[in-house]
Order: C-alpha cells, then structure tokens, then sequence
C-alpha cells in the first residue's frame, strides 16, 4: 500500500523465521529503504504458528500491514494457511517442509495437499522449495530458513551486496559461513523461476 | 421514629449484615480504614450463626484471589478492602472481569475522601470504568444493607464482579436500618471450563468480546434499575449525585429535581437525558473525580460540575450550597439535545479457515511439566494454575488444569474453593518463577489461615515460557552473572509449610511424593525439579520395540511432539529429547530410554 511492500514470514515456533524476517530487514535497509517490521512471539518456542511481518519502501508508516505482497513460509501447511493474508496476485515462497501438529499425529485432522489448488484459486503465484535438502547441501538442515530467503532473494529488488550486508548483520559470526552457503544455493537454484511481483 | 424492626448501624454493619442477608457464605479482605469492620462484624454475626466463613488474608490480592475461588466453588463472596487496596489486588480484578464469577462475587472498595486515614484520595469508580464491571453507589447504611442482595443478583445475572464502593462517611456514618427477608436464590456447583477461566490468548480473545457486550447490556440495566433513581423536584434546577454526595446535595437543595444514582457505572444516559427534559439548570455533586460529569459533558450537554464542586476532599451541604448557589441566579444555559454515544463496535473473530489443522502451541518434546500432569491426571487430581508454559497443561489431550487467572493466583483460588468445597478439593500448580514473583504471599497465607491443599511449584529452574530470565531461585541476573539463590524447600519449612523435591522426571520417585501427600492433612507444597528441556537437552535416545507396541495409544494421549502414531507401532522424531515420560505410561514395556526400560512390562 502507498509504495511499501510487505513481506510477511510464517512458519512454526523454533524454525528461525523471526531470524529470517530480520535478514530481510537488515537487507532492505542496506538497500536504502526504510523498514519497519513486527512479530508476533510470545508462542515461538512452543511450537505454536508464528509469524513476522516486514515493509519496505521509501517511507514507511505502519510496521503492520493487512495484507501481504509476498509470504515467505517455512512450512508447508503454516503457508496454505497464509495464502488469505496475501494481496492478489501475491507470491508464495513455500519450503516443501512439512511439519504435523498434534491432530494430525493423532489422526484427527488431515494435512492439507491442496497448497498447489489454493494458490491457483487465489491467483497467487507459489513458489515450492525444497529448503532443507538445499540446506543439507550446504551443511546443515537448520539452515532451511535462510536457503529458503535464497530462493526467494532473486524476486526482491535488493542487489546480491544488499543481501551480504543482511545475512553477516543479522546472523552470528559463527554459523554465518553455512548459511551464506544456504542462501547462494538457494538463490542459484531458482533464479530463474517464474515468479512476478 | 424507629419501628422494632429498625436498628441503628454503621455502613459497615449494615454491609455485613446485608451480606448475610444476600446468602453470602465466604467472605475475606484485608483490613484498612475505613473498611475493616464489615469483616469483623461479619465474622463475630456469622460465629453465632456458623453459615458464615469470614477471614483476614495476607493482603488484598490474595483475598481477592481467595473470593474467586470460594465464587467458583459456589458460594456467594465478599472481599472487602480499602480504596488502595484494590491497586494491590488489580492484577486478578482486571481479569476476573473477563472470566466472570460463578457464584456471586462482590467487592467492596473503600474510598476515603479527605484522606482521613489514606494515603492517597484515589477515586475508585475508575476502577469500574477500567474493568468495564457493574459499580454501586450506597449513599447511608439502609442501602449499604441493601446493595449487597442487589450487587450478588447483578453479578450472578450478568457472569461479573461488581465494585460496591463506600466511602467513609457511608462506612463510618450511622443510620437507621430496616431489616428486610433474606434473598431467595439458587444454588450453584463448579464445573470446569477452561474457556472461561483459563486465560489464554485464544480464550482470553473470546472472552473480551463477551466483556463488550456485557457493558452494552449492563447500560440498558442501569436505565431500568429502581437504584437509579428521577426525583422530581419543584425549582429549575436538576442533581446527579451519588453516595454520600447525594445526602448534602439533598440537603443543600431540597427543591432540586435529582437523578440520585445507586449504579453509577455504566452510566444511565437516557435518564441523565430526561432529566435535561424536565430542568435548565443540571449540575452534577460527586466527591473527587469528575467521573459521571465527564460523561454527561460526552453528550454534549451543559452541566455545572468540577468548577464549582471542589476536586479533593470531602464535601459537605455548605460546600456544595455556596458552589452551587450563585449559578442559580445567572441565565440557564441554552437547552441542547444530548448526543447519545454510539454502541461501540467489537471486531469480527479473524475467520479461520476451517478445513486446515490448527497449530496450538504445546509443552515442547522433553518438558518436565508432561511428567507432573501426566501424573497428576492417572491421580485425578485437578489443580487450579497460573501464568507460565505449564498454562499449556489445560489443553487436550493433557486437560489436567482448571483455571489460568494472574501471576500467582493459584494457590490463593486453591484456598477459597478448599475451603468451600470442603478440604483438599483441588490443588495448585504454578512455575518457579511465578512462585517467587507472586506464589510466596498466597503460600504464607495458607499457612496463616490453615488452608488445606497441595501446592505443585514446577521448578525448570528459569523463567521458560518469556525465553530463559533469571529470578530469586536461580540466582541469575539480567546480565547472566551469578547471584544467591534461594531454596524453594528451605523457604517453605522456614513458614512452617511440608515441603518436597522430587525430580520431575523420576516417575516413581514422583509419584510416591504425590501419593504422600494425597494421603496428608494440611497443607503441602511438592516441587517438581527438572531443568527446562530447551536449555537442558536430552541425551538419552528412545527406541520403540515394535513388536510390543500395539498402538494403544496412552504415550500419543500425553501430547508429546515427538511422537505419532506409525503404520504399526508408534513413530519417534528427531525432537525426542529421551525424557521417558512416554515410557512410563506405557503399560507393554514398548518404549525404553538408553536401552533400560523406564515403564514397567
């Protein structure tokens, strides 16, 4: 809305989404945009939903938005149920992740496999990743996040410095090596992949 | 002239008495100025009469947390307290407005204008404002008497609290009282229901919007209640008063029309708005805040209020003669239509899309807590809880917690429904770190009033559920130094309390302690030691013998995320942690933890 574009992030408690909200964050100001971002955490490690919202643009208002350009999701059923959150012709950058919550494991309830459909109907354009074989590439499955912001990078409008100024200021000295390589590979693997936004 | 049936009480002797009068069986408060005698009168008519159990508590919270309790279990409760006593009893109060009560549950908030003992004039209405609650006004001790009976009916009509606020001259003032019958009502029992008093987000969410619509209901009841009151008068000049405000008002302007309110909260407006109907002049007598003149200025209505009536102290007929008098000789103000507030909007529940499986968030894979509520639920104990990750116990398929209220209201709920329902009814459960932030106060206060119950302090040595704080039982500050730690056993048997340590995870080491206590009189605490598994991960590694695993499903019935049901026996994840609660409730010795079986065969 008004020139801002809003990236929303949704996965469940522990997957590192707040972290990947804030490599975002973190890109899009080295990029030169103002940022404004909130999160919703109080639940994040009890394995409940969560979800970051982050906008961008040259001035930003409210850190909330209704509506969401772009969902990056880190769990396959948390983004079919984001799919409402997106504005039309929104994109859906899903891993294939699948995560059962406890009715599911308990036969109550069965795991959506309708994702592909859903998107469709909303005409929202999905993108599916394999985040965390890519991230077992790179050397580490708790890396799916930010391989995940990989494959999503070549559809946001921040240059490949933007993003390296992002990941080394929002990541730990430590592990940021394996997850530079998680975002390069993600980011190889689906730069060409047809997602407008 | 006084008939036999008349006596001579002080407002506080009229509020006990027309607590007996209205079937209230538990009462409790804290004393101080000018409210302490309504409990000690009760407690000295109810000792002659044995209906009646009536106690000091350790402070206002814990009284009032007490009184919830004793509501809950079915008995119509009256706490008592001093006008800033109810700052230190706002933590539950704010939240009981969204649990409601069961039984009856009346508070009585003592105002002191002037500060004649206090020190502060705070001006309690605000308080009905702020938890959108029911507030009675009683003017003299006849309706001290009378507003009790009145003030249960309103809360067991409309599932709130309702402040009854004196002030010290309805307290300490003396009037004539004519008795009246006792109220008929029906009596109530407790059921659990976790979506009213377990507040949590999604419930607490369901529950506010209930408050919304209470307020909008409880408008219309102001509009229609005989205690809100349309006196006409004979002089062009019209009153709103209430309490002892009205009595030197009344006396002040005896040819005064007067909308004499009995319920000042919400505010009757159609009756403010026919009282503009029938005079020209309408000025509004209240002690301390401008609290009924600021809404009658919301409806665009002229009206003579805090430039004339002081703002501090206590008034009297002079004062509010000579305030109001020279506004008698001046030109009315131009008459104009009240503009009525408009009903307030409640947003829409955010619609979720039925046919996808919701994400509740749950105890994590290894959490000590399943062990205790595993344990607590094979020994059908049913405990009232509190604020911290283990609030995550109410839900299925553990459904072992009844309530969910403030920090620390655990135990003091546990006492007023022990004490209801007769002995050892319920236990308690509350973290470490809730025990120390809040759980000490309710404790000592067992202790003090005999209490009898059994007190769970789940201690995973942090502050889990805000992301691993540090607090008096670790000894870990802010900056992750190290500092003293103090010793939940050793502060227990320092008030006189039994006191335990059992390892959380030690099934039968736990359970033994828990049958201990069932077993005991009195009052008991047992703390459940285990580190939190996030901070402490396993190292132990469950194995499933498939061959003996016939998917009965009692380990999945525990809720652990780490296991699910497989094809032929049950599935282990990578979240497994190697707790062996899973293998403790397995009755065929399927599940083993490092190769031992933790279960018995």
């Amino acid at each position: 809305m008004n020139g801002t574009t809003t990236v929303s992030f949704v996965g469940v408690g522990g997957q590192g989404v707040l972290l990947a909200a804030n490599i975002l964050a973190q890109t899009a100001m080295a990029q030169g945009y103002d940022v404004k971002a909130s999160e919703v955490k109080g639940m994040a490690q009890r394995g409940g939903s969560v979800l970051s919202t982050v906008r961008f643009g040259k001035l930003v208002w409210s850190p909330l938005a209704r509506h969401a350009d772009v969902v990056i999701a880190t769990e396959l059923l948390e983004g079919r149920r984001a799919l409402p959150l997106l504005a039309p012709q929104g994109a859906l950058i899903c891993a294939r992740t699948i995560i059962s919550p406890g009715s599911v494991l308990r036969g109550e309830t069965q795991y959506p496999q309708d994702i592909e459909a859903a998107a469709a109907a909303r005409s929202v354009t999905l993108l599916l990743v394999d985040a965390e074989a890519v991230a077992r590439q790179a050397g580490t499955v708790r890396a799916a996040n930010v391989a995940l912001l990989g494959a999503a990078s070549a559809k946001l409008p921040f240059s490949e410095a933007a993003w390296q100024q992002g990941l080394a200021a929002a990541i730990p000295a430590k592990i940021l090596d394996v997850n530079q390589r998680a975002f390069a590979l993600g980011r190889e693997a689906h730069l060409n992949e047809e997602v407008t936004l | 002239m006084c008939s036999v049936d008349s006596l001579f009480l002080s407002g506080n002797e009229a509020f006990a008495r027309g607590a007996l009068r209205a079937g209230v069986t538990f009462a409790c408060g804290y004393p101080g100025t000018p409210s302490t005698e309504i409990l000690e009168v009760l407690s000295a008519t109810a000792d002659r009469d044995g209906r009646v159990q009536a106690e000091w508590c350790i402070n206002e919270k814990v009284a009032l947390e007490t009184a919830i309790g004793a509501s809950l279990a079915g008995a119509r409760s009256l706490v008592t307290m001093k006008h800033v006593g109810l700052n230190v009893a706002a933590d539950p109060f704010m939240t009981l407005s969204l649990t409601g009560v069961n039984a009856a549950l009346v508070i009585v908030s003592a105002d002191d204008p002037g500060m004649h003992s206090s020190q502060n004039e705070q001006d309690n209405r605000n308080f009905a404002k702020f938890a959108k609650v029911p507030m009675l006004e009683p003017a003299d001790s006849q309706e001290a008497y009378e507003f009790v009976a009145e003030a249960c009916a309103l809360a067991e009509e409309f599932d709130v609290p309702v402040l009854l606020r004196s002030t010290t001259r309805v307290s300490h003032g003396r009037s004539r009282v004519v008795a009246r019958a006792p109220v008929a009502f029906a009596p109530r029992s407790y059921e659990r229901s976790i979506d009213k008093f377990v507040m949590m987000p999604q419930f607490a969410r369901q529950r506010n919007r209930l408050v919304l619509e209470r307020l909008a209901k409880l408008r219309e009841r102001a509009e229609r209640t005989p205690l809100n009151v349309l006196e006409a008068g004979t002089a062009d000049l019209g009153i709103i008063s209430s309490g002892a405000a009205y009595t030197y008002a009344r006396e002040a302007f005896p040819k005064a029309w007067f909308l004499k309110l009995g319920m000042s909260h919400p505010l009757p407006v159609e009756k403010v708005a026919k009282l503009y109907r029938s005079v020209s002049r309408v000025a509004v007598v209240e002690e301390l805040d401008p609290f009924i003149e600021d809404q009658v200025r919301a409806l665009g209505l002229p009206v003579v209020g805090k430039e004339a009536i002081p703002a501090d102290g206590e008034l009297d007929q002079e004062i509010v003669f000579a305030a109001l008098e020279p506004y008698l000789t001046r030109r009315p103000p131009r008459r104009r239509r009240p503009v009525m507030p408009p009903a307030a909007r409640i947003s829409a529940p955010v619609p979720a899309e039925p046919q996808l499986p919701v994400r509740p968030p749950v105890l994590c894979a290894g959490c000590p807590h399943r062990a205790v509520f595993a344990m607590l639920r094979k020994h059908k104990v049913s405990p009232l809880g509190d604020i911290g990750c283990y609030t995550l116990g109410a839900l299925s398929p553990l459904d072992s917690l009844d309530s969910c209220l403030c920090m620390g209201a655990s135990i003091g709920m546990m006492a007023g429904m022990n004490k209801v329902l007769g002995r050892r009814a319920v236990a308690a459960v509350l973290g470490d770190s809730t025990f120390f932030h809040s759980g000490v106060t309710p404790l000592i206060d067992a202790r003090y009033n005999e209490t009898d119950g059994i007190v769970l302090v789940l201690d995973n040595r942090t502050t889990a559920m805000t992301g691993h704080q540090g607090h008096p039982g670790t000894g870990v500050h802010l900056d992750r130094s190290a500092g003293p730690a103090l010793d939940i056993e050793r502060l227990c048997q320092g008030i006189g309390v039994r006191c335990e340590t059992v390892d959380a995870l030690d099934t039968e080491a736990f359970e033994s302690a828990l049958k201990r206590e069932l077993g005991a009189q009195g009052l008991g605490v047992i703390v459940a030691f285990a580190p939190c598994a996030l901070m402490a991960p396993g190292e132990q590694q469950l194995t499933v013998d498939e061959e003996r695993c016939n998917l009965c499903g009692l380990c999945l019935d525990i809720g652990c995320p780490a296991l699910a049901p497989g094809e032929t026996a049950v599935e282990v994840s990578a979240a497994c942690h190697g707790c062996g609660v899973c293998a403790a409730v397995c009755k065929r010795g399927a599940l083993s933890v490092a190769g031992e079986p933790a279960g018995k065969p």
